[in-house]
């Protein structure tokens, strides 16, 4: 038999917040600082940087738009997962939570093409500053995706038990799972257009 | 905050972006497919999300 | 969800190691940090020998370390640099660093705001498994070929990006530790907010909860900026990128042949973003113990509860803008130190109130010298020396001159050895009634302070004549090799020799830790007679540690209340109509 931590189910009132929405909020403050970290090395490479290339003349402008839309859709049937579940409705929550999973892979596939015709051309990430940071971020990028694609597996494997044995749990479960898939989708859209675009 | 007050403000910031986009291949690229297309998701995304704060109104944003 | 005030439930599983009681978790990282703290000092003494007699083989066990190593038992510049290195890696990330957080926070946080666990109990244990995979991953390197990581604990580039495999491991280590006191500092965060117990307002925490408060959020926000600097250098040195590498770098005359372009600063300015928040993590959960053991050995309230907890908040806030007092030397430009410098002066206010506050508390207190009181009376002028030693080099022009000699080690040795690590013994005599139901013996316990203290200083007070001689801090030989440090080398004898006294005055402190685990004196549950929620727990506490949850009515140090009986007040105490506050809501 499990003890019972307070407030993982029910909100605290003087609070407002259950234990699982304020652990992930302070999570992915972590991870605006880490990404931050990132961005921040980036403006003072590029500031002490000679020469600074265009991204378009380097990069698949394209392919990158493509999975912009990727991930705006694929948040867009986060969120709907979730408030499917709010409704009860369980089978409309997998059909939306599969396309979720569906795009998040398509998007790796795209990004991993990308990276494949780069190293076809002989660009790799120790060409130049530019490619070295475009490497980097992206891929870091890609690995928060793919962390928040094996959650969604997760949830879409094992979902249904949890779903019959405590429903509200699985909701808030599914809450910040959508959290972090909309801040990691966030980082994209700050991602395109400062390697893409500029 | 909920993920209905993170989605309306991910919703907001995409269709900035995708102004932003579409102004960039617009003038800067010549690309008219590029840039309609973005135009486009921006208007899309502007619908969308009113439809979705109307929709989830008794959701709470805290 | 009503259930879980009246069942008694029983962990989960019975391995320890496999636990995911807080408690449990506590003492795993205390043990663990407590290993790693007797390796980081015994590397220190190693080095102290080569640093007194340069050149001449060690003793007895001068030929473990093989031919390319200590040829002939006298150790070789490169290893000397790895022991550098390692010393104070495993100081501060796995020593100091899991035992103020990882131990005292996971087992006492919970037990002060009156919490059956932590707010996430499996991340915990995931925390913990991190960290030692980190030491492992840190400790591994030694046997890589080149030796460990020898760039120093702060992995300067382009030195480490070019440097030996070890280096490679020391920042996989460095990953693994930041996702692992992230784990630890959302749930210690999420557990303060979330789990206090019924009354418990914030300004009714004890200030050691406040303490561990603050320090969740320094790791949580500032760690993140050394893991991206890791990646980057990782990078570096796997996929020849170069972040850290300038153009036009020339090793061993030959040019580097690397695209350029990057900048070494960068990296200085990545690690000291979390370097100099660590600093205050290592001292705020001291500073907090510290006040606990005040506050119960006075017999009276925190001199100004309040003005600590604001300072607190305060010295959170501006450690986060005073990264670059530690690159004066690197030529930022004078407007950059300028700022620099002003914020470093205003985060010694905040430290200075705490200190005073603390210092104040003893006035027309009755004043009861236990083994733990001695330690955190010691704390005091010990933190205070370190502390005033460090404003010179908070100003440039003193630090210009001051930066790369012993005088900073001095000084950042005084807070952190006798001023953290007294913190950490001084908790461990205080807690440990409750952790086994036994206190630890006296004698001993004396015994080690006395030897402690005075060596401690033995040890770490010359270091500020040797500095101000300016005598580098960084010589495998301690300034041999120099003409004008030859009249004040005479020291370093005299502190190697504190440094192995020091050691034999911590074999007290390991045998009645043991012995008194199975043989201490019995005592009752809340021997100290102390007003904090943990002393409302039997001892040791149960999986779940309290049943029911406790009520809390007051503020945490109501000793010597005129009217009540005796001279403490528990917080959980119900004790007249009056005193009780109403709840809100």
């Amino acid at each position: 038999m499990q003890m019972n931590i307070p407030y993982s189910i029910e909100t605290r009132p003087d609070t407002g917040l259950h234990n699982a929405k304020l652990g992930i909020w302070l999570f992915l403050a972590s991870e605006v600082m880490l990404f931050g970290a990132l961005f921040s090395s980036y403006a003072l490479l590029r500031v002490g940087a000679e020469s600074w290339p265009r991204g378009a003349d380097i990069l698949n402008v394209p392919l990158g738009a493509v999975n912009t839309i990727i991930l705006i859709v694929s948040s867009i049937t986060m969120v709907r997962s979730w408030t499917s579940l709010l409704k009860k409705d369980f089978k409309k929550f997998r059909l939306l939570l599969s396309t979720t999973e569906l795009l998040g892979v398509l998007f790796l596939v795209i990004k991993f093409t990308e990276y494949r015709m780069k190293f076809e051309h002989g660009l790799y990430p120790s060409g130049s500053t530019f490619l070295a940071i475009y490497f980097t971020m992206t891929g870091l990028h890609a690995l928060h995706l793919l962390g928040g694609i094996v959650v969604n597996a997760y949830h879409l494997i094992l979902g249904k038990r949890q779903w019959n044995l405590n429903p509200e749990k699985f909701t808030h479960r599914i809450e910040a799972t959508g959290l972090y898939w909309h801040f990691v989708d966030l980082i994209w859209i700050i991602l395109f257009p400062l390697l893409y675009l500029t | 905050m909920s993920l209905k007050a993170f989605h309306i403000f991910f919703i907001s910031l995409s269709s900035l972006l995708s102004f932003g986009v579409a102004a960039w291949t617009i003038f800067l690229k010549n690309d008219a497919l590029l840039g309609i297309v973005f135009i486009i998701l921006a208007f899309f995304l502007i619908v969308y999300g009113v439809r979705f704060l109307v929709q989830q109104k008794n959701v709470s944003f805290l | 969800m009503e259930n879980h005030e009246t069942q008694i439930s029983k962990p989960k599983s019975r391995l320890i190691f496999l636990s995911t009681d807080h408690k449990t978790i506590g003492i795993l990282y205390g043990f663990t940090g407590l290993l790693f703290l007797l390796l980081g000092f015994s590397i220190m003494m190693l080095m102290r020998w080569q640093l007194a007699f340069p050149g001449q083989p060690i003793p007895f066990i001068g030929s473990w370390f093989g031919q390319d190593r200590a040829p002939g038992g006298i150790m070789l510049p490169e290893f000397y640099n790895q022991l550098g290195a390692m010393h104070g890696t495993i100081m501060v990330f796995l020593g100091v660093v899991p035992i103020v957080v990882g131990a005292f926070g996971n087992y006492l946080v919970p037990l002060q705001i009156g919490a059956p666990d932590m707010a996430f109990p499996k991340l915990n244990l995931m925390s913990y498994w991190l960290y030692v995979l980190g030491g492992l991953c840190a400790l591994s390197s030694f046997f890589m070929p080149g030796g460990a990581a020898q760039s120093g604990w702060t992995s300067y580039p382009p030195l480490a990006d070019i440097a030996t495999t070890g280096q490679t491991f020391w920042l996989i280590a460095i990953i693994f530790l930041a996702l692992s006191s992230m784990l630890n500092s959302i749930n210690i965060i999420t557990t303060i907010v979330q789990l206090r117990a019924k009354g418990m307002t914030f300004m009714r925490l004890p200030f050691f909860v406040w303490a561990q408060f603050i320090t969740g959020f320094l790791l949580l926000l500032a760690f993140p900026a050394l893991e991206a600097a890791s990646v980057l250098q990782l990078m570096d040195r796997l996929a020849g990128t170069s972040f850290f590498l300038p153009s036009g770098l020339v090793v061993s005359g030959q040019p580097l042949s690397v695209s350029g372009g990057g900048s070494p600063l960068l990296w200085q300015h990545l690690f000291w973003f979390l370097a100099h928040p660590e600093v205050y993590v290592l001292i705020l959960p001291a500073m907090g113990i510290v006040a606990e053991i005040l506050a119960n050995n006075t017999r009276k309230p925190l001199w100004g509860y309040r003005s600590m907890v604001y300072a607190t908040i305060f010295l959170g806030f501006m450690s986060f803008i005073v990264w670059a007092h530690h690159m004066f030397l690197t030529g930022m430009g004078t407007i950059i130190s300028g700022f620099f410098q002003a914020t470093t002066m205003i985060i010694s206010i905040p430290s200075v109130v705490i200190l005073l506050a603390l210092l104040i508390s003893l006035w027309g207190g009755s004043i009861r010298f236990t083994t733990p009181m001695l330690f955190a009376l010691a704390f005091l002028p010990m933190f205070g020396i370190g502390g005033l030693t460090g404003l010179p080099l908070g100003l440039t022009i003193s630090d210009i001159p001051l930066h790369d000699t012993y005088y900073v080690i001095g000084h950042f040795h005084y807070i952190v050895a006798p001023g953290t690590v007294f913190a950490i013994f001084g908790g461990i005599y205080y807690w440990f009634p409750k952790l086994t139901g036994r206190k630890m013996n006296d004698v001993l316990g004396r015994i080690h302070f006395a030897g402690s203290l005075v060596f401690m200083n033995g040890v770490f007070f010359p270091m500020f004549i040797l500095g101000l001689a300016g005598v580098s801090r960084r010589l495998w030989d301690g300034g041999a090799q120099y003409q004008f440090a030859q009249h004040v080398l005479h020291w370093h004898e005299f502190m190697s020799i504190s440094a192995w006294l020091l050691a034999v005055f911590q074999i007290p402190f390991i045998v009645n830790l043991f012995w008194s685990i199975r043989k201490g004196k019995k005592v009752r549950e809340n021997y100290w007679d102390a007003t904090t929620l943990e002393w409302a727990a039997s001892s040791p506490p149960p999986h779940g540690n309290f049943f029911p949850l406790p009520e809390v009515y007051r503020s945490p140090y109501e000793y010597s209340v005129p009217g009540y009986a005796e001279d403490f007040l528990p917080q959980n105490q119900f004790f007249g109509e009056g005193l009780k506050i109403k709840e809100k809501g």
